[in-house]
């Protein structure tokens, strides 16, 4: 049966089984999404400032096909293209403005008086009516993401739909004691959502346990390059920095040393005191990978109720020459039968879920395209390898189209043995890098194209 | 396809080309090539026993350089068809455009030239030392030194042939032995010039102590099996820690490493600028010389240029006025040393375009093909500025020069400055804080200021340091005091 959506309204969509979501067929759900995407642009052109700069600099008035949208489409860079120098002058006044031209909210009307940290610019940012989250890239620069209160129902609606679908569970009426080893608070993006979502779906707080109470506080993410130049020089007390910011960078630090000990004993502790249960475990991978293995070299397995699952991310970051089989070896230690996985990037409202033959298949209100090196639209058609581009027709306060800098093999025909529906992504997904293997620089240059090539070289990678 | 090239190693004297067993690598932007498995071979390209360096310490370091001089003259690109491969190489590897990259292969015979050479020995080892033992003057008439060959393992890099030139050249300047570990992007030079060196003299010594070969980084066997005590004493890597991150698990006390990292460049404009156009000229068409140079691809290549400004609209206006000048100035560069690129940089040119969109931080003009220039208009550079190439530079206004300290350390190598009246108050100060060149921008026309910024004697030192010193060993001879004092009498 097919289901009745309405382009002016994707947020919607989202309220809909992902089920249905998937068996819209092919033509019917691209001209939705055309019609919905049309509408989008055309409202938020010029309500969005940097938008408007963006549109009028490349010439887009309207959107006719899917493609006019990949001129229009912010560069993941521009959620970070701020100077540096605000964030270590904490002049909120001046990030503020920044911000303001990423959202139709009028954020000269936030009151920063006494403002002197992010943590505390973001709570009030969040008073007023936002929902601005974090991630930090290599650099440590914080990039911001200019969600407000408007986009959280179906934000919320998309979460739980998408945990169904990689689960098998549903969250809505099946509440699992949840173990997350990480941080918790928070406005970095995975922890916002944590305590917005996956603490209901926990059961409550007191069902969610993490392996820290506390988070890292957002401006020693920001400032941890500077401060770490400022304690090379013996400067550090010259940033004028809050004294308890600097104390509970100690306190982060020696956490991050203990942190393997620390979460094996977490874990430990956990896996005993909910035997015979069913758990939801989430976590990166990587982290879920070593405490599998630790424990299975002592010989344990974790005897959880049938039903218990396994969210993971991430991929295996953090974790070198994993074993060809450690996913096998993850499912064995925790006694899961599969690994529930999800592909995304916190800019856009929409991830997509992991099949169970291996592929992200993207719903309706997340519209993927390729580009080639060149910023050139691939086909939608076939299968085609390239530089994902996601649109997100959902916000209402911000502009949802993306560029990533991802790499990305894209099935186009709706052929998958899994049953569901939409364009799907492979599971290798890597960092885009253009003229790979070529493009040879005289490496005495101190420039980062050529210091990378050269660690590629030596690293026996080219 | 590419076809595959047949790479042989050379093995002090010995050409071993690829057999039936040999090996196949991928090489990165030219072709890939086939070699004879470096594991089979491993004895060839070290030296266990170092009394077999006696040939070399024996022999003179005038008749060495004799040797050297011959080969400088065959390495010609127009008559030396191995370097012609090797040239075609580096050509399709795109790293850098024909005329600059013909002009830096026609630039290979005048390192070998004598007087360069006897210079270079002179200024960092002396030609007596290397020669023979220096007694000391005065009461310490009895204790000698003198300097003496080692055995050299060089990570060599980069698609231009002047790296591959100079560790042949010091190779027989120091009296040592090299095993020369070529790029995969450059398997072709080192190999060309050491098989014309065999050519020329099969079985002179210098020729005797040449090894080159090509291995995986990372391959273990290969690195714990050279980096030895017992079969190298000295290590130069090309690219910093990076490029020893394999082998430094096998690095211990006894072999010296000279590691030569990546460096960055910059420039400095002082007020007096912007008092004349004629000044403001020349400003920028020095700028232009040393941003542009070989195409932004050397370390040396100026990527921030420092302006003492003031940020108000005006002042910023003067800075971007400043950059729309050198980038005109480009197009007077003569091709040898500038020329537009063809492929834009994607990379660099999507920094570019999000920092545009925030003018109320930066002001962008020009691209990634003809050049252009980002504006800070606060103080401080760009985030990406360790990406600046094509010729795009940043422009970063500062109240006073000395606020360029706090970016300058281990990895500022070269420092542009205009005008010559700011020199008096940087240079201590800044050479304190790591810079390793000051050079001027002043001249008024390209060729001027990049022979103003490149003519050094022989000798000079490299990144803050002096390599060849570095790679031979000091050794001490000390006689009982009265034997010393009565050679000295002898002596007279």
């Amino acid at each position: 049966m097919t289901i009745s959506l309405l382009p002016d309204n994707p947020g919607a969509w989202t309220y809909r089984r992902f089920e249905d979501l998937y068996a819209i067929p092919r033509e019917e759900r691209e001209t939705l999404q055309l019609e919905a995407v049309r509408i989008n642009f055309a409202k938020l052109r010029n309500r969005i400032p940097a938008l408007r700069k963006l549109a009028d600099r490349q010439g887009v008035e309207a959107i006719d096909k899917l493609e006019d949208v990949l001129p229009v489409c912010f560069d993941h860079r521009v959620l970070k293209n701020y100077p540096i120098q605000i964030i270590e002058n904490r002049d909120f006044a001046r990030l503020t403005g920044w911000l303001d031209k990423l959202t139709a909210h009028d954020l000269t009307r936030v009151d920063l008086t006494g403002v002197t940290t992010i943590e505390q610019w973001l709570r009030r940012l969040e008073a007023y009516g936002m929902l601005v989250t974090y991630s930090s890239g290599t650099t440590g620069k914080l990039s911001f993401v200019p969600r407000s209160y408007d986009e959280l129902g179906p934000w919320k609606y998309h979460f739980f739909s998408v945990n169904r679908a990689s689960s098998g569970v549903d969250p809505w009426t099946t509440k699992l004691p949840t173990f997350f080893p990480g941080y918790r608070g928070g406005y970095q993006t995975m922890l916002k959502m944590m305590s917005l979502f996956n603490v209901e779906m926990a059961g409550g707080e007191e069902h969610y346990h993490t392996l820290y109470d506390t988070h890292i506080p957002a401006d020693l993410m920001a400032l941890s390059g500077r401060l770490q130049a400022a304690e090379d020089k013996g400067e550090v007390m010259n940033l004028g920095l809050d004294p308890a910011l600097l104390e509970q960078r100690q306190q982060m630090l020696a956490q991050g040393r203990s942190r393997e000990g620390d979460m094996e004993a977490w874990f430990g502790k956990l896996i005993r005191e909910y035997r015979g249960q069913r758990v939801k475990i989430g976590g990166t991978f990587a982290d879920l990978y070593r405490v599998a293995r630790a424990g299975l070299d002592k010989g344990m397995t974790c005897e959880f109720a049938p039903g218990s699952i396994l969210q993971g991310g991430g991929g295996m970051k953090g974790y070198k020459d994993a074993p060809a089989d450690w996913e096998d070896q993850v499912k064995t230690f925790f006694g899961v039968e599969h690994l529930g996985n999800q592909y995304g990037f916190s800019e856009c409202i929409g991830n997509a879920p992991l099949c169970d033959h291996g592929y992200f298949h993207f719903l309706p209100y997340t519209i993927p395209l390729l580009m080639d090196a060149a910023g050139e639209a691939l086909p939608r058609e076939g299968v085609q390898k390239g530089r994902l581009v996601l649109v997100d027709p959902i916000p209402t306060s911000y502009w949802g189209g993306f560029t990533s800098g991802d790499e990305v093999t894209m099935h186009w025909e709706e052929d998958c043995p899994c049953g569901w529906g939409g364009p799907r992504a492979s599971k290798a997904i890597r960092r885009f890098a253009e003229n790979e293997g070529g493009d040879d620089k005289i490496t005495c240059a101190g420039s980062q194209a050529a210091y990378n090539e050269f660690m590629e070289f030596v690293a026996g990678e080219a | 396809m590419e076809p595959i090239l047949e790479i042989p190693i050379i093995a002090r004297g010995r050409v071993i080309m690829p057999g039936d067993d040999a090996v196949q690598f991928r090489g990165r932007g030219g072709a890939d090539f086939r070699q004879a498995d470096p594991h089979k071979h491993i004895h060839d390209l070290v030296l266990g026993d170092t009394a077999k360096l006696r040939d070399l310490h024996d022999t003179p370091m005038l008749e060495i350089i004799d040797l050297l001089v011959e080969l400088g003259k065959r390495l010609r690109l127009d008559d030396n068809e191995l370097l012609q491969q090797s040239f075609a190489l580096a050509l399709k590897a795109g790293g850098l455009a024909e005329p600059i990259l013909r002009g830096v292969y026609d630039a290979l015979p005048h390192m070998f030239e004598r007087c360069m050479m006897i210079g270079l020995v002179d200024k960092t080892i002396g030609l007596d030392y290397i020669d023979g033992w220096v007694p000391g003057s005065g009461p310490y008439g009895n204790v000698s030194i003198r300097a003496v060959g080692t055995r050299q393992l060089h990570i060599t890099a980069g698609n231009v042939p002047v790296v591959a030139a100079m560790t042949v050249a010091r190779a027989g300047l120091t009296k040592s032995d090299i095993l020369i570990k070529s790029p995969s992007n450059d398997p072709l030079t080192a190999n060309a010039i050491a098989r014309t060196l065999i050519d020329l003299a099969p079985d002179h010594p210098v020729t005797k102590h040449i090894a080159v070969a090509y291995w995986k980084g990372g391959d273990e066997i290969m690195d714990s099996q050279i980096v030895r005590t017992s079969r190298i004493d000295k290590i130069t890597a090309w690219g910093g820690m990076s490029s020893v991150r394999h082998i430094q698990k096998f690095l211990q006390p006894g072999i010296d490493l000279t590691a030569l990292n990546p460096k960055y460049s910059m420039s400095m404009i002082g007020r007096d600028t912007f008092a004349s156009e004629a000044a403001m000229d020349e400003a920028a068409i020095g700028l232009a010389t040393l941003a542009g140079f070989y195409n932004q691809t050397a370390c040396a290549n100026t990527r921030l240029v420092y302006v003492e400004s003031d940020t108000d609209d005006a002042s910023l206006e003067r800075l971007a006025e400043l950059g729309r000048r050198m980038v005109a100035a480009y197009g007077l560069l003569p091709p040898l040393l500038s020329v537009p690129f063809t492929t834009p940089n994607r990379e660099l040119e999507a920094e570019m375009a999000a920092v545009a969109l925030e003018d109320d931080f930066y002001h962008v003009e020009g691209d990634t093909l003809n050049g252009g220039f980002v504006v800070s208009k606060f103080n401080d550079r760009v985030e990406f500025f360790d990406k600046l190439n094509n010729r795009v530079v940043n422009f970063v206004p500062v109240d006073d020069l000395t606020d360029v300290l706090k970016w300058c350390d281990d990895t500022t190598q070269t420092v542009g400055i205009y005008p010559e009246n700011i020199r008096p108050r940087i240079l201590d100060a800044f050479a304190l804080a790591g810079i390793q060149r000051l050079v001027s921008l002043a001249g008024g026309d390209p060729m001027t200021v990049y022979a103003n910024s490149h003519h050094m004697p022989p000798g000079s030192p490299h990144d803050g340091i002096e390599p060849m010193r570095r790679s031979v060993r000091w050794v001490v001879d000390m006689r009982p005091a009265d034997q010393g004092a009565a050679l000295e009498i002898a002596a007279e």
